[in-house]
């Protein structure tokens, strides 16, 4: 065999063998056979000395030029295998979990607040805030309680050592922003109040409620049925309706329950709303005139409504929470459904 | 609309003064745009007379006058004007003169100087004409302004027309909603002339094929006229408010439509042919030249004047060519009509043609009182051009439009308005408008003029009576009180949406607490979290208190959920605190605590978190301050509170105010809680941070559009100096160009000196200016590299 025949059959094996191989490792041991140092071209390169002077330049160039073509198709090669393997469905894989960006979450009672908050502020009204810790003038007397009221009893209402108390109900600061403010007044009154109860499925010593509260010229007891069903469908939905039932309540004349459509069955009955059809949700009426001239409002000339509802209980009602426990365990298994 | 002050006083007395009159309009529903005083604007322009006339040697088109302006020596000024010559009358601005915004002065025009400029009317803003200079009769003297020459001292006030006030575009419309506002009596120009024996109806017929687009035609003729140009009264009035004067029948029809608001437009009677005037639309493919000089193409819906032959003129909007006045005219048809105001509009658009005549018809003019108006027209025509008025209107009017009648409520309009008007007032009010009233138990039945097209029920003569009654003089409502604290509530919440974006979960506890909790968080006797509110009837000891701490109930929440098997997670909890004040009265406070548990992150497969550091602590209350743009006065003091580790937390310092703190929980308190993972806390006093929320909102500031020039800088430092004090020194060395300073790499160990530690900061220099030359910044940068080796021995490393 020739020199000459011999180089053109080691490159024939290697355009065979290169193109036929599998993987980067079968080439990598590819490149070392034909070119490395232990390679028959690294012997016949190191055999060229010892030829004719004129054989020397034919088979010099000739070597160098299949050197740097078997280079040339391992490169190419390389480039397949890496094009393949960046774009291969099967070793990339999509479906693994992206690079996590962890959220928290406000409190359920918090983000039902903030919601509630933002569908009266749609409605014209302030946010209005005031102290927990009360005086008794501004949680009963300014209120039209009367001092025979249970309400006031220790039973019912947690007073601090200096005879303050911690606030019933938001309607102190009713009285706080009538007391610093001329109508025409319409405001929310959102925050924590306090009762003397012991914890239970239904009960804690601390809740969250708001008021709502309009005082002008020309309100009736139609802006508040108006006011609260226009609330309870923007919360609820377009077809919880809502009702007023006649009750007491110091501070309003007329006073009245409201219920709304039960949010489970819609009025049919069920265990969530006792099989009545109807949730009760607080206590609503019209100002009393003697509220109105506690705070030096002309009861002739003013009139105005309030009402007052639970924001633990509209939670509750939403998630479908049975025990008011469960909202202040701050257990992060419950947490994390709020995201 | 521009009005002549001049020549709207000819039909009302005004006693106020230019401005006091136009504050008044602007206040009345006129919106007063622009008053511009033509004796200032014209001030320095002067007539000239052209004394001689030569070619400019280093132009073609240019000429070199000398033109007298009776002072000592002509004056030299180079002219451009294609029809400049000698002997010519010519307005001349003087150096210093005002032409629109550009100031006259001494120039040289290829080498030769000129000492001012021959005006044409455009640039005088007298029309829009700029053919040529403006040249005028030569009997104005030299050297005499302009202002007084051409009778220009006036004030032009341009008013905003709104587009439901048709009747508001002339004069005499202006005169009588003027007369409303400053209770006036406008009057009316007087008409008279005489009439010829013969007929308009023997010498024209009128035939209307679309009563429809075209409810009312009048004409009248005119004959033996003689074509020339204006008066001068009658250019003046023209030239006043921008229109050109073309010739003494074409301005009088100009005039009468400035002064009632009704266009009109003359015809010259020998081109009409057939004697024939036909209102009707045009045929497919009939075309018209107007008086733009332009064809046009017309279609089956644009509504033409036509004579029995071919249009004459494109209805409401433009005269043709063919039957325009020349200075041949012998007899003159005058036509003044009503149309559609629709179609005059959908042709006006769709033909992208406006004038001032279809600016009014589409608006919608007075269908009645043509006759007035035709005849104003024919007395001036026959004034300023001669001629006899033929007898009688050629009025074809098939349907007559009658005036609207609208019921008004005296109560209606006090409910509405919140006044109280006596219906006497309302009634006077409604008579100055010259609403024709019959009065009803205190109520009304306005008959509606047919030049208020915009008065359609009754809530738009409510409307006029506010205006007149003036809504400055409508005392508001009660002012609604601001109530709520808008920027604590939307603070509050922004700071809770952020720590949710960061990961955090919000707690709420209740308010009570037992007086155990000071122990274990060991608070030593004298601490201000002892001052608390005790319960008189509470519910048991764990309820004996009002919590003065968010701290205790987090970390008990913190435990619940690792014995959960929860292992990385962060709370917090923004609730109320209360505190004893004195025997009588308590404080109740606002804070946010929070805790970071574990890793910031948690593990993943292609999460790797650092180990938990007080950096990721400090990291969250860096940006609660960044989101609420608390100026970086803060300062970090190594905490004194009891239960973090000692040197890994920090107190929130503004100015002497501690706001808040955080750091490492040491062990010991860790213990008590029953919590066995690194935990991370902060705890800040809201109600302190809200008083330091600074008002203003983000401030903008340009952007700067020279580049920045990057530099890193790496040191060897002593470990007691603090990377705050290396950070405000780099800064001190010049702080409009050196913008930021990040700390990028921290190193202490090998080959690091003992007692010191490698420090790697990028410094971004940037000028508001320039582009920051590489000079410059290396001399900073060596500025920098001596200042931290003098004051604090701080090295360079070396590579």
């Amino acid at each position: 065999m020739t020199l000459k025949s011999e180089i053109e059959n080691i490159l024939n094996q290697a355009r065979k063998d290169i193109s036929s191989c599998k993987n980067l490792s079968d080439l990598e041991n590819l490149k070392v056979k034909f070119l490395g140092r232990k390679s028959r071209f690294s012997e016949l390169l190191k055999r060229i000395g010892k030829l004719s002077s004129e054989e020397r330049p034919i088979i010099g160039k000739l070597l160098n030029k299949s050197k740097s073509e078997i280079e040339n198709i391992i490169e190419k090669r390389r480039n397949s295998f890496e094009n393949t393997v960046n774009n291969s469905e099967h070793t990339f894989d999509i479906t693994m979990p992206g690079r996590p960006i962890e959220i928290g979450a406000k409190h359920p009672v918090f983000q039902v607040w903030e919601e509630i908050e933002d569908i009266f502020i749609s409605m014209g009204f302030e946010i209005a805030e005031g102290p927990e810790i009360e005086n008794e003038y501004n949680n009963f007397d300014a209120l039209n309680t009367p001092e025979w009221h249970p309400a006031r009893n220790l039973q019912d209402t947690l007073y601090l050592k200096n005879g303050m108390l911690l606030r019933t109900h938001t309607s102190p600061v009713q009285i706080r922003v009538m007391k610093n403010f001329k109508p025409p007044i319409k405001i929310i009154s959102p925050g924590r109040c306090y009762r003397n109860d012991k914890p239970d499925a239904s009960h804690l010593p601390v809740f969250h409620q708001f008021e709502a509260l309009v005082v002008d010229v020309g309100i009736t007891f139609a802006d508040l049925k108006s006011t609260l069903d226009s609330f309870v469908k923007r919360f609820f939905g377009e077809k919880i309706r809502s009702r007023f039932r006649p009750h007491f309540f110091p501070f309003t004349e007329p006073s009245a329950e409201i219920d709304m459509l039960c949010i489970n069955c819609h009025g049919k009955g069920c265990k969530l709303c006792k099989n009545s059809g109807w949730l009760e949700m607080g206590g609503a009426g019209m100002v009393d005139p003697a509220v109105l001239e506690n705070v030096k409002f002309d009861s002739e000339k003013y009139t105005g409504f309030a009402f007052g509802l639970g924001i633990d209980r509209i939670t509750m009602l939403r998630y479908g929470i049975s025990d008011i426990r469960t909202l202040f365990k701050n257990d992060l298994r419950f947490l994390k459904q709020f995201v | 609309m521009k009005i002549s002050y001049n020549w709207l006083k000819k039909y009302i007395p005004i006693k106020l003064s230019v401005e006091e009159f136009c504050d008044k309009l602007t206040m009345f529903g006129l919106e007063v745009e622009e008053i511009i005083n033509l004796e200032e604007k014209f001030e320095n322009i002067v007539i000239g007379k052209i004394i001689s006339i030569s070619k400019h040697p280093n132009s073609d088109h240019l000429s070199t006058c000398l033109v007298d302006i009776a002072e000592k020596e002509p004056l030299s000024v180079i002219c451009g004007a294609p029809n400049v010559g000698k002997n010519q009358t010519v307005v001349l601005a003087k150096i210093g003169a005002k032409i629109g915004e550009i100031e006259v002065k001494k120039v040289k025009l290829r080498g030769i100087k000129s000492f001012g400029m021959i005006c044409s009317e455009k640039e005088l803003g007298l029309s829009e004409n700029h053919s040529g200079i403006m040249i005028l009769d030569e009997k104005f003297n030299a050297g005499e302004p302009i202002s007084k020459a051409l009778n220009l001292a006036d004030n032009i006030i341009e008013v905003e027309v709104t587009p439901n006030r048709p009747d508001l575009l002339g004069m005499i419309g202006l005169a009588r909603e003027i007369g409303v506002m400053i209770d006036e009596k406008y009057s009316k120009p007087k008409i008279k002339f005489q009439e010829s024996s013969q007929l308009t109806s023997d010498a024209i017929s009128i035939e209307i094929k679309n009563p429809k687009l075209c409810p009312r035609y009048c004409c009248r003729i005119v004959r033996n006229v003689t074509i020339k140009s204006s008066p001068d009264w009658l250019q003046q009035r023209l030239r006043a408010i921008g229109l050109r004067s073309i010739n003494n029948v074409v301005d009088v029809t100009n005039f009468v439509l400035m002064e009632y608001g009704q266009p009109l437009h003359a015809f010259d009677y020998d081109k009409i042919s057939g004697k024939k005037i036909i209102v009707r639309t045009a045929k497919n493919n009939e075309q018209i030249e107007l008086l733009d000089e332009e064809n046009y193409k017309l279609k089956q819906d644009n509504l033409v004047i036509a004579d029995a032959e071919k249009p004459i003129a494109l209805a409401g909007i433009m005269g043709g060519m063919s039957s325009c006045i020349s200075p041949k005219t012998k007899d003159i048809v005058l036509e003044c009509a009503h149309f559609e105001p629709k179609n005059i509009r959908t042709t006006s658009y769709l033909m992208n043609l406006e004038s001032d005549s279809s600016h009014r018809f589409e608006r919608g003019t007075n269908p009645n009182g043509l006759e007035e108006i035709i005849d104003r027209a024919a007395q001036l025509i026959q004034q300023v051009a001669g001629g006899e008025i033929c007898k009688n209107i050629v009025d074809v009017y098939p349907k007559k439009i009658s005036p609207q009648k609208i019921f008004l409520r005296t109560k209606r309009v006090n409910d509405i308005l919140n006044i109280n008007l006596k219906s006497e007032k309302i009634k006077s009010f409604l008579q100055k408008f010259e609403f024709t009233i019959s009065e009803k138990n205190n109520d009304f039945e306005v008959t509606i003029p047919t030049f208020r097209p915009d008065i359609e029920r009754e809530i738009d003569l409510i409307e006029e009576i506010a205006r007149r009654y003036g809504y400055q003089n409508i005392t508001s409502t009660a002012s609604i009180p601001q109530i709520e604290n808008r920027q604590k509530r939307l603070t509050l919440r922004a700071i809770k949406n952020h720590l949710v974006k960061l990961g955090f979960f919000e707690v709420c506890n209740l308010s009570f607490s037992g007086t155990d909790v000071f122990e274990k968080l060991n608070l030593s006797n004298s601490d201000f979290r002892r001052e608390t509110a005790d319960m008189k009837n509470p519910l048991g000891e764990q309820f004996s208190i009002l919590r003065t701490t968010l701290i205790p109930d987090l970390l008990r929440n913190v435990a619940t959920n690792l014995s959960y098997k929860f292992e990385d997670f962060k709370l917090f909890e923004m609730n109320n605190v209360y505190f004893k004040k004195d025997e009588k009265s308590f404080l109740e406070k606002t804070f946010l605590t929070g805790t970071i548990t574990g890793k910031f992150n948690s593990e993943y497969w292609n999460v790797h978190p650092d180990k938990p550091s007080f950096f990721d602590v400090k990291g969250v209350v860096e940006s609660i301050l960044e989101i609420l743009h608390i100026p970086k006065i803060t300062n970090y003091v190594k905490s004194t509170e009891p239960y973090f580790v000692k040197e890994q937390s920090a107190d929130l310092i503004f100015g002497d105010e501690k706001i808040g703190s955080f750091g490492v929980l040491s062990d010991k308190i860790l213990s008590k809680f029953e919590i066995k993972t690194f935990t991370l806390l902060f705890d800040i006093d809201l109600t302190k941070l809200l008083k330091h929320i600074s008002q203003d909102e983000i401030v903008y500031s340009e952007v700067i559009k020279f580049p920045p020039v990057l530099r890193d800088i790496a040191l060897i430092s002593a470990q007691n100096i603090s990377v705050s004090e290396i950070e405000k020194t780099i800064k001190s060395l010049n702080s409009e160009i050196i913008r930021s300073v990040s700390l990028f790499d921290v190193y202490a160990g090998k080959q690091i000196e003992k007692g010191h530690r490698s420090l790697a900061f990028r410094i971004t220099f940037q000028s508001e200016k320039s582009t920051l030359t590489d000079n410059f910044v290396d001399k900073l940068f060596d500025k920098i590299v001596r200042k931290l080796s003098s004051d604090y021995k701080i090295k360079l490393r070396k590579k």
